[in-house]
């Protein structure tokens, strides 16, 4: 068996490193459900039936959606860059940038399936689609959050090039909410 | 990272709610853990009765009752008994195996702690108040299924966050110098079973808040319908995914024996190896009956097969080890070994018995999935896990609570234990092959074949299920014991 005396650890990036595992989680969380979405999609056509409702799913907000969370991804690189470089100023606006992004795109959301007016009830797909935006919604608004958090730390100057832990954790979890929509934007808005 | 302990002039109640103290919080774990696995042997040995008399239904009123007691039973067991005891050895002792100060991100793990005793509280209650995870006829209230729910998936988060914060420590807070492969088997295999358990929670997670969130408000589309519910969730105490319970306990099992013996196993980097494949093949978050493509079954697929097959010369290999272990350092245990080292020895004969039941099971001509052979193979599984986290609080009982604790206690609740999961585990395999179904329902013509001659063996199980029952009491006792007599007080 091991020794087991404890001593100092000297591991550092543990931040980064429950970060990831947290992402992880959230992504095996969505592959779980478009697991289920695909596999119930490909048996529906293959049987010729109908998946969404004629019309009620457009590329125009789901492709403005992409877009958005495609520049956040770049702005949260941005925001990683100048906290390494000790580059506060940047610093900020990257992160706010971001946050205002990701309250975009949760706006925009919204603003979108309230318009369509899909009852969440209408079909499989439908139920699957608002757990799965849903969920992704959720997914950015702890996002969104956390840059809040983030914003407030580098005002205070905690965010340096020797303490950036928590903005390259951030950064992890904030690609993984752009890869996520990228998958949303492929299966649902655009393979409708 | 910064640890933070609670007052020392606190109260009790304060010191137990607020203290980010891994050993408090294991207590919590541990003791939470060991109530919940006595829970599900109640349901289990109540549902293992009622199958007794399947033509006058004497104890349930109906056979939905009788399904939310079956499957509380597993859930009871799975969700709220063994994981809980694993993240118990996890938050105290494997810091300690990795040389780390303490478990990272203690308030984390705290969180994680109450998240998951409000959770199973919630889900124990929605189970009693007839929710569950709903029934075969519709027969339950929606609200309480919806609180079932609600609470498995507060159970899932808490032990994700727990999970998460073990792993790092392993990862990042271990000391320096010490590579992974230098680690105690415990640990070893709390990483990859830790790591597979975050693959496969969420996955359950999203079941989960799909079945909530169809089921919540209006008719349901399908996910949230009463009589799916359970399908959805099943695959999480089924091969594959059973058998990531039994990963840490064969880790237990190399500690404890070769701690015992006072030598090192020959080949670890092969124990290593067999330990993490054993992991990688428990991997079931693909196995979803429920979403079953007309005509393709997940069961009958190659992988699920293959998978069943393959893990058994792993169980073998890990076996080998431990006898190795034995052979090479056995004559130090003297006449009577350590009552940890006979509980992890039973554990890791019992998960090998698994494997093997496990493995016949899949046999497509034999037509076993539905039947009580299902039953058994969790029963054999999951008992090996108890007994094997028990191996695991006796031997770490000091470091834990600061003493021994009643090692003959835990020894006889072993013994007990052993020879219940035993009947069960040969009684219901049998009564499979016989054709009994593995929910049985509350008549014969749902149990299978009414003439098949099963009323013996199920008399044997309900015995195996009685002596199991009587373990955990014995377990129990010896646990509130060592927790009244701790020197080191609260923790």
């Amino acid at each position: 068996m091991a020794d087991m005396t404890p001593t100092v650890p000297t591991r550092p990036r543990s931040l980064v490193v429950a970060s990831a595992f947290g992402t992880g989680a959230v992504l095996a969380y969505f592959g779980g459900l478009f697991g289920i979405y695909f596999s119930i999609r490909a048996d529906a056509m293959a049987w010729g039936t109908r998946w969404f409702p004629e019309g009620a799913i457009e590329l125009a907000p789901g492709g403005m959606n992409m877009a958005t969370m495609a520049v956040s991804a770049i702005t949260m690189g941005w925001a990683v860059h100048s906290v390494m470089n000790d580059d506060r100023v940047h610093a900020y606006l990257a992160m706010a940038v971001t946050a205002v992004m990701g309250i975009a795109m949760v706006n925009q959301t919204a603003f979108y399936i309230a318009d369509i007016g899909l009852p969440i009830d209408t079909s499989q797909a439908t139920t699957l689609m608002f757990v799965i935006v849903g969920s992704h919604l959720v997914m950015v608004t702890v996002g969104v959050l956390w840059l809040g958090l983030l914003l407030l730390r580098s005002l205070g100057g905690q965010d340096t090039s020797r303490h950036r832990d928590l903005v390259s954790a951030a950064a992890l979890y904030w690609y993984a909410v752009t890869a996520i929509y990228a998958v949303i934007w492929i299966g649902i808005y655009i393979a409708k | 990272m910064t640890t933070t302990y609670s007052d020392a002039s606190s109260t009790a109640v304060e010191e137990a709610i607020t203290s980010t103290d891994p050993v408090t919080l294991s207590k919590v774990w541990g003791m939470g853990g060991m109530t919940a696995v006595l829970v599900g042997l109640v349901a289990g040995l109540l549902v293992s009765l009622e199958r007794l008399d399947l033509e006058s239904a004497g104890i349930f009123g109906s056979g939905d009752e009788l399904f939310q007691f079956w499957s509380a039973h597993r859930v009871a067991l799975v969700l709220l008994g063994v994981l809980p005891i694993l993240v118990a050895l996890g938050t105290t002792i494997v810091p300690k195996q990795c040389g780390a100060n303490t478990l990272l991100f203690p308030r984390a793990a705290a969180f994680a702690c109450w998240t998951w005793l409000i959770g199973a509280g919630m889900t124990v209650v929605g189970f009693l108040v007839d929710g569950g995870l709903g029934t075969p006829d519709g027969g339950g209230q929606r609200q309480a299924t919806a609180l079932t729910l609600m609470g498995i998936l507060l159970v899932i988060g808490g032990l994700m966050v727990a999970t998460m914060c073990i792993l790092s420590t392993i990862l990042s807070g271990r000391a320096a110098g010490m590579g992974l492969g230098d680690i105690g088997y415990l640990s070893w295999t709390t990483l990859v079973a830790g790591t597979i358990w975050l693959g496969m929670l969420p996955v359950l997670a999203a079941n989960a808040v799909l079945a909530y969130v169809d089921l919540r408000g209006r008719p349901a589309v399908r996910f949230g319908a009463e009589d799916a519910i359970w399908e959805q969730l099943s695959w999480v105490f089924t091969h594959p995914a059973i058998y990531l319970l039994a990963l840490p306990v064969l880790g237990i099992a190399l500690d404890v024996i070769s701690s015992a013996t006072g030598s090192e196993p020959a080949n670890r980097g092969v124990l290593l190896v067999a330990t993490a494949a054993f992991g990688f093949l428990s991997f079931g978050a693909y196995a979803q009956s429920f979403f079953d493509t007309p005509g393709t079954p997940i069961m009958e697929e190659a992988i699920y097969v293959l998978a069943a097959f393959a893990i058994v010369p792993v169980a073998l290999v890990v076996l080998g080890g431990v006898l190795d272990l034995l052979r090479r350092g056995g004559s130090d245990l003297g006449s009577r070994p350590p009552a940890p080292v006979v509980l992890s020895l039973i554990a890791v004969l019992l998960i090998v018995a698994g494997t093997v039941l496990g493995a016949l099971r899949v046999v497509a001509p034999w037509d076993l999935l539905e039947t009580s052979v299902t039953g058994a193979h969790f029963t054999l599984v999951v008992g090996a896990a108890v007994i094997g986290a028990v191996a695991g609080l006796s031997h770490w009982g000091e470091d834990l609570l600061g003493s021994p604790g009643f090692p003959g206690l835990m020894l006889l609740g072993g013994l007990a234990a052993a020879l219940g999961v035993a009947l069960i585990g040969a009684a219901d395999a049998v009564s499979g092959f016989l054709g009994q179904a593995d929910f049985t329902g509350v008549d014969l013509a749902t149990a299978g074949y009414p003439d098949s001659g099963t009323g013996a063996l199920n008399a044997v199980s309900t015995l195996g299920a009685a002596a199991f029952l009587i373990a955990g009491l014995i377990w129990m006792v010896a646990g509130v014991r060592h927790l009244a007599a701790d020197p080191v007080g609260a923790g």
